[in-house]
Parts: C-alpha cells; sequence; structure tokens
C-alpha cells in the first residue's frame, strides 16, 4: 500500500504542475493578460466595468493573491466565468462536454485494450503463421494513421455514401436523454463511428505491445518450467505468460489516456459530437479563453485518475506490489 | 564421434552401439537449414545495420520514405503551379490540366501536396528528433548521474509523460495567435520527450552497470567521455527506435492539430489541406480530390515509418531475430517426424 | 554396485542456429545413467554440459536443434517421442531442476499452485483435495511449513525457493530428476543444506540424478559416476573416487590440480594455460591439444575416441592412453 501512496503523492504534485502551468500562461503571454482575455468584450464596456471584469476574473491584486483565489475556486469546482458569454459559468458547459467525451474515452479505451490484448496473446503464440504475418503490420500501420484520416474515411464511407450511421451528434436531435431504453440505444448508434474511429488507431499498440513481451517472456525459465511440467498449452498460455505479460500492458495503460483523449478531440470535431473537443475548438475560434484553460484542468485531471486506476490495478495484478516482501 | 567397445560395469548392449540418427555434418546442416554468410558487401556494415537491411519490412518502409522525401525535397521543382495561390477555377476534377483537381480555392492540389509534404515531414522530423535529443539527454543524465539528479529529472520525466499532451498543446497554442508549423514542431518536442527520456534512463542505468563502464571510470575518464564513448554506442539502437517514433509522433501530431484548426491557415502542410477540406465540406460536395490525397500522403508515411521501427525492433531483441530461424528449424524437425520441444 | 540403464544416449549432437553460421555445441556424446545412481557432468561454462541437461528433457530452446543421436528412456528414444508420449514423459518420468529458482517460479502465482498445477495434470483422478494434500506432502519433504504454501515466491529466500524448485520437481515421483547447476546461484552454507537434501531424498525415493555444475569438489562428494565433458565432447567417464585420484585424461587431471586440497599440504595451484577453442573455429584432431602439455602429433590430426580402459575402470578419449 506504500506504493499506491508514493503514487498518489506524485499524481497530486503533477497536478498542481499543471494547474499552476494554467495559471501563469495566460500572465506570461506578452501584453496585458487583460486586454487579449476581453477583447471580445473590449469596447462594449465602460473602465469600472472593466476594473469589475477584472477583479470577477481574478485579475486584480498580487500575483500570489491572485494564485490563492485561483486554488480556492478550483477546490469549489469553480472554474471561471466565461470570457464570451459573460455571465454564464463555466463550469455548466464543461461538465456536460465531459461527460460526452469521457463516454466516448471510457468505451474506446475498454475495447482497444481487450481486443489489442486478445489479438496479442494469439499473435505471440501462433508467431510467424498466417494470422500474425498479416495481421501484425496491418494492425501496427493503423496505429500510425492519424485519427482525423480514420475519422473521415468513416464518416465518408458510412455516414455519408451509404447512410447506415448518422452524420453526427451524440443522440437523435429529437430526443431528450434520459435513463430509458431508447435513449440508450439511440447514444449507442450515434457512439459507434466515433468509437470506431477512435479504436481503429488505438488498438494496433496493444496487439504489439502484448505480442512482444509475450515473445520476450517465451524464453523464460518458468515457462520452459511450465512446459517442462507437461501442463496443458491453454494453461501455459494463460497461467504462466499472458498472466505475466500484461503488467506493463497496465502500466502503458495510464500512459495512453493521453492518446486516446487526442483521438476522441479529433472525433468530435468530424462527427460533431458535443463534447470537450468540438466545445474547446469553438472556444478557440471565439477566444474563450476561461474554457480553453478549465478543460486543460479537468483533463489533466481525469488523465490522472485513469493512472491511479491503473495503479490500483497493477497492485492488484502484481503480488510483488502488494506485500513488503521484496526480491 | 565416440564409439562404445567396452565391457565391465559399463556393459553397452549391441542395440545401442549402432548408430541410430546420425546427425548431418554442419556444411549439410546449413545447406538444409539454407544458412549461409551474408554477402561481402554486407558484412561491412556494423551488425545492427546488417540486422535491419535484411529484414524486408524495414527496408521497404525505408525505401516508400526515401521516396517521399526526395520528392518533398525536390518541390519546387516538381510542382507545375504555384501551391500558394489560385492557379485554377475551384474544385476542377483532377485531369490533365490539374493532375489531382484544384481546392475550393482554386489552388493546384499535386503542387500543394508537393508542398505540403515538404513543411509536414521537416516540421515532423524535427520535432521528433528535438523530442530524441531532449529525452536522450535527460535520460542519460537521470541514469547515469543517479541520486538527487534521478530523483528531480524522473519526477519531471513522469510529469512529462502523464500530462496529456493536446489540452496543453491546445492551451498553448491558442494563446499564441497564429501557429506557424515552425511554432507546433517546437511544442511537440516539449510534449512528446518523455518516453524517450524514460526508455534511455533504463537502458543507461543497465549499462552502467557493466564492466567497460566501471573500467573507464577507474582510469579517470571524464564522465562526459564516458558517456559518449562508452554508453550511447550501446544503446544506439534504442536512440534510433526512439527517434523514428518520436517523428511518427511529430507527423501525425502536427497533422492532428492542423486538421483541428490550431495552425496557420495560409501554411501549406498536408494537415491544413485537410483542414481546409473540411471547411469547405469537400466530401459532402463530392470534390474528394482535396480530401484523398493528403489523406493518404500521412497514411502512408506513417506507415513506412512503422515498417523500419519493425527492422529497428528486431536490432534491439534477440528474441524476435531469433524467430526468423525458428520456421527453418521447425520444418527440419518436421521432416525427420519430430516435433519442436519448446516454442 | 549400479546394474539396470536408465537412460542411454547415444551420439548425441546439438547445434545452435546463428543467422550466418551453426555452432555445433554438443559433438556426437555418449553415456549412460543407471537406475539409482546420481551421475554427474561437469565441464567449464559453455562446454556444453546445460544444453545436454536440456537436450535429454526435450527443452531445446530455439535456436537451438538437436540434430542427430538417440536418448533411449527405458528403452524408447525420447527424442522420438510425439507429443502424446511425450506429455508422458514429462515430469512423470524425468523432471528438472533449473539453475535460477527465482527465474524458474512464476511470480504471480502462488507456490502452492505451482505445485498443484503438475498433480492435476497428470494424476486429475486425485483432484483439488489430493493435489493440496501430496502439495503438502512435498512441502514437508523439502521441510517447509505448509502454512506457507499460499505465499508467492518473491515472499521466499533463496535457498528455500530452490527447495520448492525440488518439491515440485518430486511431485510426480520420477524416475530422473536432472539438476542444472541447482546450487551455483547459492551461498556455501545454504547449499550444503540443499545438497543433503537431495542426498536423503534420493535414497529414501531411490530416483536417479543427473547432476550439472562446474564445481568438480561438490560433484565428487555426491556423484557416483562423473563425466567431463570438454569444448562440446566427452573426454572421460569414470567413478567419483577416481576422478581426482587417478585421472586419466589431462583435462582432468589439470582441473583436479586447479583445486586446492581442504587437507595435506598448500600445494602451488596450476590453472589451465589458454581458453577453450571458438566453437566455430574448432582445432583439427583433439580440441584439447592446443593446451595440452603432453600433446603429440597425432593429438593435432585425429580426434581421440572415448574408450573404455579395464585398468581404470573408466573411459576416456586420449592417445596417449592407447
Amino acid at each position: 500500500m506504500a506504493f499506491l501512496a508514493r503514487r498518489l503523492g506524485f499524481y497530486f504534485a503533477a497536478f498542481m504542475v499543471a494547474i499552476t502551468l494554467n495559471f501563469f500562461l495566460p500572465r506570461w503571454m506578452p501584453g496585458d493578460p487583460t486586454t487579449r482575455i476581453f477583447m471580445a468584450l473590449r469596447g462594449k464596456m465602460r473602465p469600472d466595468q472593466m476594473e469589475m471584469l477584472k477583479k470577477a476574473y481574478g485579475y486584480d491584486g498580487s500575483l500570489l493573491e491572485q494564485y490563492g483565489q485561483y486554488l480556492w475556486k478550483l477546490l469549489h469546482l469553480d472554474f471561471g466565468i466565461s470570457t464570451v458569454n459573460f455571465p454564464e459559468p463555466t463550469s455548466s458547459l464543461l461538465f456536460y462536454a465531459a461527460g460526452w467525451t469521457l463516454f466516448l474515452v471510457g468505451v474506446a479505451t475498454f475495447l482497444s485494450f481487450g481486443i489489442g490484448l486478445v489479438m496479442g496473446i494469439y499473435s505471440a503464440w501462433h508467431r510467424g503463421g498466417f494470422f500474425d504475418s498479416v495481421f501484425t503490420p496491418i494492425n501496427v500501420m493503423m496505429n500510425a494513421f492519424t485519427p482525423a484520416v480514420v475519422a473521415l474515411l468513416l464518416w465518408y464511407a458510412f455516414a455519408l455514401e451509404w447512410a447506415v450511421f448518422p452524420l453526427g451528434r451524440a443522440h437523435d436531435i429529437n430526443l431528450v436523454p434520459g435513463w430509458n431504453w431508447e435513449s440508450a440505444v439511440s447514444i449507442s448508434w450515434h457512439a459507434v463511428l466515433p468509437v470506431l474511429s477512435i479504436v481503429l488507431v488505438n488498438f494496433g499498440s496493444w496487439h504489439l505491445g502484448m505480442r512482444n513481451t509475450m515473445i520476450n517472456l517465451l524464453n523464460e525459465d518458468f515457462v520452459v518450467l511450465a512446459k517442462a511440467k507437461g501442463l496443458s498449452d491453454r494453461r501455459v498460455r494463460y497461467r504462466y505468460v499472458a498472466r505475466n505479460a500484461i503488467l506493463p500492458q497496465i502500466t502503458s495503460l495510464a500512459l495512453s489516456v493521453g492518446f486516446v483523449f487526442g483521438g476522441a478531440f479529433i472525433s468530435e470535431v468530424v462527427f460533431n459530437y458535443p463534447g470537450l473537443g468540438k466545445f474547446t475548438l469553438n472556444a478557440i475560434e471565439s477566444r474563450d479563453y476561461t474554457f480553453i484553460q478549465a478543460q486543460l484542468t479537468l483533463l489533466t485531471c481525469s488523465v490522472l485518475i485513469a493512472n491511479l486506476i491503473s495503479d490500483v490495478l497493477n497492485v492488484i495484478f502484481d503480488p510483488r506490489l502488494r506485500t513488503s516482501g521484496g526480491h | 564421434m565416440s564409439e562404445l567397445t567396452e565391457s565391465g560395469p559399463f556393459i553397452a548392449t549391441q542395440q545401442s552401439v549402432t548408430n541410430g540418427n546420425p546427425a548431418p555434418t554442419l556444411d549439410a546442416l546449413m545447406g538444409e537449414l539454407k544458412i549461409k554468410r551474408r554477402p561481402g558487401f554486407l558484412r561491412r556494415f556494423p551488425s545492427g545495420v546488417q540486422t535491419f537491411l535484411t529484414n524486408g519490412k524495414g527496408v521497404a518502409g525505408l525505401i516508400i520514405l526515401t521516396v517521399f522525401v526526395v520528392m518533398a525535397a525536390l518541390a519546387p521543382l516538381l510542382s507545375p503551379y504555384d501551391p500558394y495561390r489560385r492557379a485554377g477555377k475551384p474544385h476542377v476534377q483532377p485531369g490533365v490540366e490539374h493532375f489531382l483537381g484544384t481546392s475550393r480555392q482554386g489552388k493546384d492540389i499535386f503542387s500543394q501536396l508537393l508542398e505540403g509534404g515538404r513543411t509536414s515531414l521537416t516540421v515532423g522530423f524535427i520535432a521528433g528528433i528535438s523530442a530524441t535529443l531532449i529525452g536522450l539527454a535527460v535520460g542519460i543524465s537521470a541514469g547515469y548521474f543517479g541520486g538527487k539528479v534521478d530523483e528531480v529529472l524522473t519526477f519531471f520525466v513522469n510529469v512529462a509523460l502523464v500530462l496529456p499532451a493536446l489540452p496543453l498543446i491546445i492551451v498553448l497554442a491558442s494563446f499564441v495567435e497564429e501557429a506557424s508549423p515552425t511554432i507546433i514542431g517546437l511544442v511537440l518536442a516539449f510534449t512528446g520527450w518523455g518516453w524517450s527520456a524514460r526508455t534511455i534512463r533504463t537502458q543507461t542505468l543497465s549499462i552502467k552497470s557493466r564492466e567497460f563502464v566501471l573500467a573507464a571510470e577507474l582510469m579517470g575518464e571524464k564522465k562526459w567521455r564516458i558517456i559518449v564513448r562508452e554508453i550511447l554506442p550501446n544503446m544506439s539502437s534504442f536512440v534510433v527506435g526512439g527517434a523514428v517514433l518520436a517523428t511518427i509522433y511529430g507527423i501525425l501530431a502536427e497533422a492532428a492539430l492542423e486538421f483541428i484548426g490550431l495552425g496557420s491557415p495560409s501554411s501549406v502542410t498536408w494537415g491544413t489541406m485537410l483542414y481546409w477540406a473540411q471547411r469547405s465540406q469537400s466530401l459532402q460536395t463530392g470534390a474528394w480530390w482535396e480530401v484523398w490525397p493528403p489523406a493518404v500522403a500521412i497514411m502512408v508515411t506513417g506507415a513506412a515509418l512503422v515498417l523500419i521501427n519493425f527492422g529497428v525492433d528486431e536490432i534491439t531483441s534477440p528474441q524476435l531475430r531469433a524467430a526468423r530461424l525458428g520456421g527453418r528449424i521447425k520444418k527440419f524437425l518436421k521432416r525427420r517426424g519430430r516435433s519442436v520441444d519448446v516454442f | 554396485m549400479f546394474s539396470e540403464t536408465l537412460m542411454e544416449v547415444r551420439n548425441l549432437t546439438v547445434d545452435y542456429v546463428g543467422e550466418t553460421s551453426i555452432a555445433r555445441a554438443v559433438n556426437g556424446i555418449s553415456f549412460d545413467i543407471r537406475k539409482g545412481e546420481a551421475f554427474g557432468l561437469a565441464g567449464e561454462s559453455g562446454c556444453g554440459k546445460s544444453t545436454v541437461a536440456f537436450a535429454l528433457a526435450r527443452l531445446t530452446r530455439l535456436p537451438g536443434l538437436v540434430s542427430g543421436g538417440t536418448v533411449r528412456f527405458e528403452g524408447h528414444d525420447v527424442l522420438q517421442f510425439s507429443k502424446a508420449r511425450l506429455k508422458a514423459y514429462r515430469w512423470r518420468e524425468t523432471s528438472f531442476v533449473f539453475q535460477s529458482a527465482m527465474n524458474a517460479l512464476n511470480p504471480v502465482i502462488t507456490v502452492a499452485e505451482q505445485i498443484m498445477d503438475v498433480i492435476e495434470t497428470h494424476q486429475p483422478q486425485l483432484g483439488k483435495r489430493g493435489a493440496r494434500a501430496r502439495a503438502v506432502e512435498m512441502f514437508e519433504l523439502v521441510g517447509i511449513p505448509s502454512q506457507r504454501l499460499d505465499d508467492f515466491p518473491h515472499q521466499f529466500s533463496g535457498g528455500m525457493r530452490q527447495r520448492i524448485c525440488i518439491a515440485i520437481a518430486l511431485a510426480l515421483n520420477p524416475k530422473l530428476i536432472i539438476m542444472d547447476e541447482p546450487t551455483t546461484a547459492l551461498d556455501v552454507v545454504v547449499q550444503r543444506d540443499i545438497i543433503e537434501q537431495i542426498v536423503e531424498l534420493k535414497s529414501r525415493l531411490g530416483f536417479s540424478v543427473l547432476f550439472i555444475t562446474h564445481d568438480l569438489g561438490l560433484m565428487i562428494e555426491f556423484c557416483d559416476r562423473i563425466g567431463v565433458m570438454y569444448s562440446g565432447e566427452l573426454v572421460e567417464v569414470a567413478a567419483a573416487s577416481s576422478i581426482l585420484t587417478a585421472p586419466q585424461h589431462p583435462y582432468t587431471r589439470a582441473l583436479g590440480n586447479s583445486f586446492p586440497p581442504l587437507t595435506g599440504p598448500r600445494r602451488r595451484l596450476e590453472g589451465i594455460a589458454g581458453s577453450p577453442p571458438d566453437l566455430r573455429a574448432l582445432p583439427q584432431g583433439c580440441r584439447f591439444s592446443p593446451r595440452c602439455s603432453r600433446a603429440m602429433d597425432v593429438c593435432t590430426q585425429v580426434a581421440p575416441p572415448l574408450k573404455y580402459y579395464p585398468q581404470s575402470q573408466g573411459q576416456a578419449a586420449c592417445h596417449l592412453l592407447q
């Protein structure tokens, strides 16, 4: 458990780095940060109103005071007020969008990991066979296709040309989503292409990673011993090899979450999905800096939580991390 | 070969004296398994390069990449039109006049593809190599110097690895008004060095404890000399592998960022081509030629780099190299009615 | 002493296939292992003794290849076994103990499972209960408290891990146990413990042992007969008692001279000049001739055969004896 405590400490430190960066970035850019941020509102307000604005956005007072205020607000999940749609609080839109993105990312990660792992185990075991010689290179190459291209391809083929799947959005436009069967079907149907575009780009790396780890393990003494004991193929494959090969993959899982978010952003653009990606891009165009910064904070938090989950999984799967027995 | 003619407590039975299953001579075996020395010109290269050059996938990737690089380098010579200006009517279909048609603004796609390749590949390579160099510097320092230096550097490596790149880049890019491809490249280098650093550090740690390094230290060699002359050459394959992966990341990420609109719309890269294609709704209006050329170009470049990476992987892992021979050994055994012992 | 033959190895040849060349690690060796005896295979690192051990247990890893020879276990050639027959051979008739116990145990499953899975595979009629009972029995046999059955390998010390490996090796009561340097990775005190344990178990259960090590002194104490290997070939096979006292082959003699005696007057230690030949550039004739102080002309031209010499009651491959 000391292991988990240490990891938690690290994540907290990393989080502090991220939000501090977020705090300083606008203040490091050349010029008065307020002029840039309030560009959209300039000319519409009187000087004393601008002063009040500055206060509301936390740009008055000494740097230390501003930082303290910033942290305090974050603690209350107050992400500030939109610089474009004043005085709309950012949080509402942020959490709405985040929900959809997390849905895509969660499902996509789960599927990529699962499919990639299964294929990797099969390829490693039947190394050099048809499946391995053909699919391993193909899957890995798909990994190098930019998500934009894959998303566009899928959209063109299955939403435009052969209109099997809807052109975009998270659910049917007339539907008000709720906890019912109709919503579930509509949402799932609309999610197929976006999720598929993310999965296709990601599962190749799990396939290759698992395959290579397993092949490297095949030379280990304990695997040879398992074979020498006359154990069934299945037992050796799963209990001895795969069970050990999965450990580094779990560690990589945490690292890959950042990439999956990137892919999700792009899919959202292509499929007009109401997630963080789409709204962040809107925010970029309309210069809603509060939203842009808020999404960094939120996403960093999500990634760190994903890392923590991966660490917990590591402890579950690797007995060496549980006890302080040492090697 | 030994014979057994004996008596006493070492009684050999008649049956066992006859030589069942004689082994083929070494030459015969080499012939049967098709093992032969490499041709002379190949043998002059270091063994790592030899392994790479005999890997079909790696060589194929290298050829494809070279073709692209050459074409991109010769872009000014090969482009029929100026990629930055209007060259014809908007959305002209591919034909004799415009090899790949024109964009919404009437710019020649083929010229744009070549020019875009120049920028995209350059930025991608520079971003990838910069990220690798930063990772190399951090990784070696952390691994070799150890102690406090290691702790501090590892913390930063982990932070760089853990923080999600895209949102961070978005924040950075949005504060810079128009991110030219160079700026994007730099930003990518600053966010992508983590993986390289971690791998290099692990390798440094394992090489550091080997005897020849200890010997150099005892002889009083200067630290930086040890690093450059003893440690670096031994992990060159890892550095190259890391550089290839970082370049893939660089090219793809750059295209992705420009696609979602973070780049400078006036520059011509594969990513901005996709951006404009998306913007002008080319797919919906049936002008597929605005979308697929840059898309395919990105895919093929990525695929080529991945193939190269397969080749580099074999250099680093002896198990993967041994796998080449596995098939032949299995056939040898099968011909004699025997099965492989272990894998 | 030991009359019945358990395993006959004839002309065993093992090659390592490289990308551009093949190294013949074991060059047509022949020897016997009797029922109930401890046969030792000695030699310096790289002489091929571990390769022989793996070949006999059908554990040759790629890119190794058994290219010739027969290994008859109770009359049947192990190298020709089909998959099904091999499974019966594995562990029930011949088991294996690896050099590094830490690497030989699966780190993510309990040691109980690692003993029980082999019992369940070969003796499914015992069921889980029976397998567990046998596991307890095995642990007690090697002296580990059975409460620790559900612990993981990393929670044990080096010596205990090796005992666990021995317990696993004994689980199905095999006729032959091949041990590849089982004590090399342990310190001397633990080494003694383990060897004594093996001796006791052997006398109780009556299995044969093929014992691989580079430690000649240890081998002489433990084994009944010893085979000395050099560069992939057997140069001498004799009773353990006579290996040091009456070595026939110059290499054996030199090996003996390089061991300091524990008792008696201090003697000058002599190493063996030179180093073993590169397998890709072997000398013609006797492989030891470049380093032999008494090499004759014929030694560099004709390889000496391994012959039995009644006067020493042992086999040796040396022209000097003829």
